[in-house]
């Protein structure tokens, strides 16, 4: 547990930073475990463990609410997390073509990461860019109008 | 005043309250799922809904409030339509197993299924499907059958406080985890398992072996195991528990339990419980009956009271004996054999506290109702955790604390980590509260007035004050900044109620008078109630009951001729006017002014420090009589053994921690003479007349001589027990010296009962406390050995551990699960070590309930003078690796 006042060196120093900007610690959650994913790359049980007591919450509570939202990662990915929308509006604009491509390419598949370890694939349930779909996110970018050239060109530029 | 319609019924309120809740108080019933009375509201599962005028959609019964003039209807076709739709909705998923579901007939969806017609799916996708978990020792997990009312979440969080459990996923994959496997902290309170609404969480210990239906029979009785006195319900078939359960409103626990209540059951059928009396011939303890053993036992007793007197004999009563049995052996201590040398477990912390605090207040200072600490401003907590020792009572203080109420921890409180606003610890470990009281006395003199209420008290208190160390003296000796122990008094300020709690830690140490003092001074600044944790579940019982040596029941003290020749007249035998032994010196006289010992449901051998030399006192004695359940390690010494009965097969009384008498049931009928009758039997043959038929007329007898218990009969002790002060007449200490005519008052001027304040200054300097320390750790999940004879307590926590912090062990270089070797002067164990954060630092903390491996084993003790309350000592203590 940290007590106030203390320096915090190492891994997840920058909660200090984010509990200082909430009212309370549990209204810190989600940005606390946005930091951790960028920092560890996904949210293992002891990246969880390790909010948890940094922000002084119960860990069950933490877990819960990490494990249901589909943007927080429970498994380990690859470099670059792709989060592609399959819902009605992108869907309809040609999304399950683009799945296609990417396991053709990549050898991805949803819920999966490459061989390569270069990427992992997760499908949304609409990431509120429907007027412009089919959309994506690499990471925190956003993809648009994505076709299936495209898609290629946009996921080229992450190594 | 609200009026409102409820099915075309005028229905009158006083206060708002929900729909659900005024339609029930009018007998008109709506189903629920997720809506439990004990639960934070949730209105998650809409089955509660209702149709309102005016209204255009449905409302959930549950979370709504009625207005004035609202028209609502409970049961019209829409509302009908609307819940079939929900069950629909939540048989796409539930499996409808309930041919092998334990739950079956108490289960909330059958129920309603059944009520509002069988729901054919429609939905075509398979239902989802978890497998059941069955490898934790006691919680079964089938998460195919939750409905998600999130109910034991909420009783996880918002009651039990342990927050181990939380909805895992979503949509259709979501599930609650984890339960168990001790990780998130489950306390296995079981208290989850009551709210289910389904069979999605059950308890192991029973299942596939009964249907609630085939149950003989459901007695509500006390819990044996700690001095809450929770109220539970013993579901039986076959002469044999079943199971423990409690239901909302159930007792002072109000339906909750802990581990040990809940799970902790299994002893009584235990296939090592004694049957037939025991006598020791040439060595060995042999079979004999119960004429045989009674005739001997009295025999020789009296054999030895006619060669050394009544004072060569003593005895000794543990803390779940109820009042009936205590009151009987101390009668027929000191009317049949002539002695004071009485005494019981409560020496190890609870009398000496108590009299102190008495001494202060006057009788009953301690006796408060545990379900107002959530109520009081502030709840201080002092280096006793009560949710470990009194559970039910800690989840009280976490209450407090949800409440907004400030919560101070002084010392090492584990079990409050997330639950207090302050936490006064000493660096170095435990023993150092006598200086951080003191520093938080003296920084509260300085921002609250005294009120003038008590000029005798305020006057020792303002003599202390100069005496009271500064804050950055206590941050130099304890580590505790100084600037925390300002910031806490001036979070103190404005308090105007408070609660106090402590316990035997505060008590056994060689500042015991200094310390109840201290908490009688900061109890009545802040205002307090003040709670003493009491271990068993009737030690309170053995102080008002005269089982001590210098005490006769109804805690009169011996020392007062019209006292005593009331009793003397009552009983038709002299009493001694000289106050006996305590409990160690009866250890220590053993073979010398002692010759012979009757030990009453306790185990000296293995309850007391410094065991080496217990037990070879113990075996010094001339002759031992023990009466127990099972085979202690006084027992094996004991030269007649009498098989008692234990707690779910006897009728009788037990008075918890807040001097409140209930009720104990017998609910199995089991072999065997109960104890107060074996009590009885030996008294007749020690000349002592007993005519009593059942404990109702034991209980007659207690309420004729015993001044506070005076006007009470057992029949009369209903469901909630009685309360202090009873109807009978408390002591009262005042200051003009004893007179006859006040025959309830006792003097407390110089050279009083309890010796005066102002002896107590504070004489300790400040002083560091450096090095590894020896802790005497009290498990949750245990209490004494007794709970090593339940099989579900063991395969939660089966042996002993010596826990320490992960800094500590790597200084020691000791990994967590190695074999360690602990010794001291007194003596060696080995166990396994346990690593865990959050401990202090150079604290080694070993538990004594596994035979073995007790920390008896290492503490040796030196005696309090004033009260002889055994102080744990544990010299060249040291640690190995095996
Ligand atoms: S047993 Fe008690 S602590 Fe464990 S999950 Fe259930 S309610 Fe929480
Ligand atoms: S396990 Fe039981 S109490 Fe918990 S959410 Fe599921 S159905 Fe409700
Ligand atoms: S709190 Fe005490 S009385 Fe209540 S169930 Fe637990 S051990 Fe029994
Ligand atoms: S449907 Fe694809 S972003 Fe909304
Ligand atoms: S009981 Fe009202 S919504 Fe569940």
């Amino acid at each position: 547990m940290s007590e106030p006042g203390m320096v915090v060196e190492g891994p997840l120093a920058g909660l200090e930073e984010i509990k200082k900007q909430y009212p309370t610690e549990r209204a810190a959650l989600m940005p606390a475990l946005h930091a951790a994913q960028r920092e560890f790359g996904w949210l293992s049980h002891e990246a969880l463990a390790a909010v948890a007591s940094r922000l002084n919450l119960p860990e069950a509570t933490v877990r819960s609410t990490a494990s249901f939202y589909s943007m927080f990662q429970g498994k380990s990915t690859g470099r670059h997390a792709v989060r592609i929308c399959t819902n009605v509006a992108c869907m309809v604009l040609g999304a399950e073509g683009l799945l296609a491509v990417l396991n053709g390419l990549y050898g991805l598949a949803p819920g999966q990461t490459s061989p390569d370890g270069r990427f992992s694939l997760e499908v949304m349930e609409c990431i509120g860019a429907c007027d412009k779909g089919p959309s994506m996110l690499v990471n925190e970018d956003l993809h648009t109008d994505l076709s299936a050239e495209k898609i290629i060109e946009v996921l080229e530029t992450y190594e | 005043m609200v009026t409102l319609s409820i099915n075309g019924r005028k229905v009158e309120l006083e206060a708002p309250v929900t729909i659900l809740e005024a339609a029930r108080k009018n007998g008109i019933d709506i189903p629920t799922l997720c809506h439990h009375p004990a639960l934070e509201l949730w209105g998650g599962c809409r089955m509660c809904l209702v149709e309102v005028e005016k209204m255009p959609r449905l409302q959930t019964a549950c979370t709504v409030r009625v207005a004035d003039g609202m028209a609502v209807h409970t049961e019209t076709p829409r509302v009908v339509a609307a819940r079939k739709a929900i069950l629909e909705f939540f048989l796409i998923n539930h499996p409808l197993e309930c041919p092998t579901c334990d739950k079956a007939g108490l289960c909330a969806l059958q129920d309603l299924t059944v009520k509002y017609g069988a729901v054919a799916g429609r939905f075509e996708e398979g239902k989802r499907v978890f497998p059941e978990v069955v490898d934790d020792p006691v919680i079964v997990r089938n998460m195919k059958r939750c409905i998600m009312c999130t109910r034991c979440v909420r009783m996880c969080d918002g009651v039990q406080g342990a927050s181990a459990i939380g909805v895992i996923d979503r949509g259709a994959g979501s599930h609650i985890e984890p339960f168990s496997g001790g990780r998130y902290n489950c306390e296995y309170c079981g208290n989850c398992l009551t709210v289910c609404p389904v069979g999605a969480v059950m308890s192991k210990l029973h299942r596939y072996t009964y249907r609630p239906w085939q149950m003989e029979k459901t007695v509500k009785t006390i819990c044996s195991f700690c001095g809450v006195g929770c109220t539970l319900r013993l579901e039986v078939r076959d002469e044999s528990i079943k199971r423990v359960s409690a239901e909302y409103g159930d007792g002072v626990n109000n339906g909750l339990l802990c581990g040990r209540g809940r799970f902790g059951y299994e002893y009584a059928d235990s296939p090592e419980r004694l049957k037939t009396p025991l006598i020791k011939r040439d060595g060995r303890l042999e079979r004999a009956t119960w004429d045989e053993a009674l005739g001997y036992a009295a025999e020789r007793l009296l054999e030895i009271k006619k060669s050394g007197g009544g004072a060569a004999i003593g005895g000794i009563a543990g803390g779940r004996t109820t009042n009936e049995e205590i009151y009987l052996f101390q009668k027929f201590l000191r009317a049949g054999l002539g002695t004071n040398n009485i005494d019981s477990i409560a020496r190890l912390g609870l009398l000496p506290a108590q009299k102190i605090l008495e001494g202060v207040f006057g009788q009953g200072a301690a006796a408060n109702l545990i379900s107002g600490i959530p109520h009081s401003e502030a709840v201080l907590v002092v280096a006793s955790d009560p949710t470990k020792l009194n559970p039910v009572m800690g989840l009280e203080v976490r209450a407090a604390a949800r409440a907004g109420r400030k919560v101070i921890t002084i010392g090492h409180v584990d079990g409050l980590k997330r639950h207090r606003t302050h936490r006064l610890e000493a660096k170095t470990g435990p023993g150092q509260e006598t200086l951080i009281m003191a520093g938080l006395l003296g920084e509260l003199l300085k921002v609250k007035p005294l009120t003038g209420e008590n000029p005798g008290l305020e006057d020792a208190i303002r003599q202390w004050e100069k005496t009271l160390p500064g804050p950055d003296e206590v941050e130099k000796a304890a580590g505790v900044a100084a600037s925390l122990i300002s910031a806490t008094a001036a979070d103190l300020k404005e308090v105007s109620t408070s609660s106090i709690i402590a316990g035997r830690e505060l008590a056994s140490s060689m500042d015991m008078r200094t310390n109840m003092l201290l908490l009688a001074a900061l109890g009545y600044i802040l205002n307090s109630r003040i709670f003493l944790i009491s271990e068993h579940p009737n030690e309170q019982g053995l102080i008002e009951m005269g089982c001590s040596p210098d005490m006769l029941p109804g805690e009169r003290p011996l020392e007062v001729s019209t006292f005593r020749e009331k009793y003397e007249q009552a009983w038709g035998a002299g009493i001694n006017p000289e106050a006996g032994l305590t409990l160690m010196e009866m250890i220590e006289q053993a073979g010398a002014s002692i010759k012979a010992l009757y030990v009453l449901g306790e185990d000296p051998a293995f309850n007391l420090p410094a065991r080496g030399r217990v037990k070879e006192a113990l075996g010094r004695l001339d002759f031992l009589v023990v009466q127990d359940i099972f085979m202690t390690e006084t027992a094996a010494m004991a030269d007649v053994v009498f098989p008692a009965l234990c707690w779910s097969e006897k009728d009788g009384t037990y008075t918890n921690l807040e001097k409140r008498i209930q009720k104990l049931k017998k609910a199995l009928v089991k072999e065997g003479i109960e104890d107060w009758r074996i009590l009885a039997e030996i008294g007749k043959r020690a000349g002592l007349p007993a005519r009593y038929r059942n404990v109702s007329d034991i209980f007659r007898e207690i309420a004729q001589v015993s001044p506070i218990h005076a006007g009470l009969s057992f029949e009369s002790i209903e469901e909630g027990g009685l309360l202090w002060p009873y109807k009978g007449k408390p002591l009262v200490y005042s200051a003009t010296p004893y007179s006859a005519a006040q025959s309830s008052s006792v003097s407390t001027a110089a050279g009083g009962l309890y010796g005066p304040w102002a002896e107590a200054a504070w004489s300790g300097a400040p002083q560091a406390q450096n090095g590894l320390k020896l802790v005497l750790d009290k498990p949750l999940l245990h209490s004494d050995t007794l709970s090593t004879h339940s099989g579900a307590l063991m395969d939660l926590m089966g042996g002993p551990e010596a826990r320490l912090c992960p800094e500590t062990g790597s200084k020691l270089g000791i990994a967590d699960g190695d074999a360690v070797k602990v010794s001291t002067e007194q003596g060696h164990i080995s166990l396994k070590a346990r690593l865990e954060s959050g401990l202090p630092e150079d604290a080694l903390f070993i538990s004594n309930n596994f035979r073995g491996a007790g920390a008896f084993e290492l503490f040796g003790y030196q005696l309090e003078p004033e009260s002889k309350t055994p102080v744990l000592t544990a010299q060249n203590l040291k640690v190995e690796r095996l």
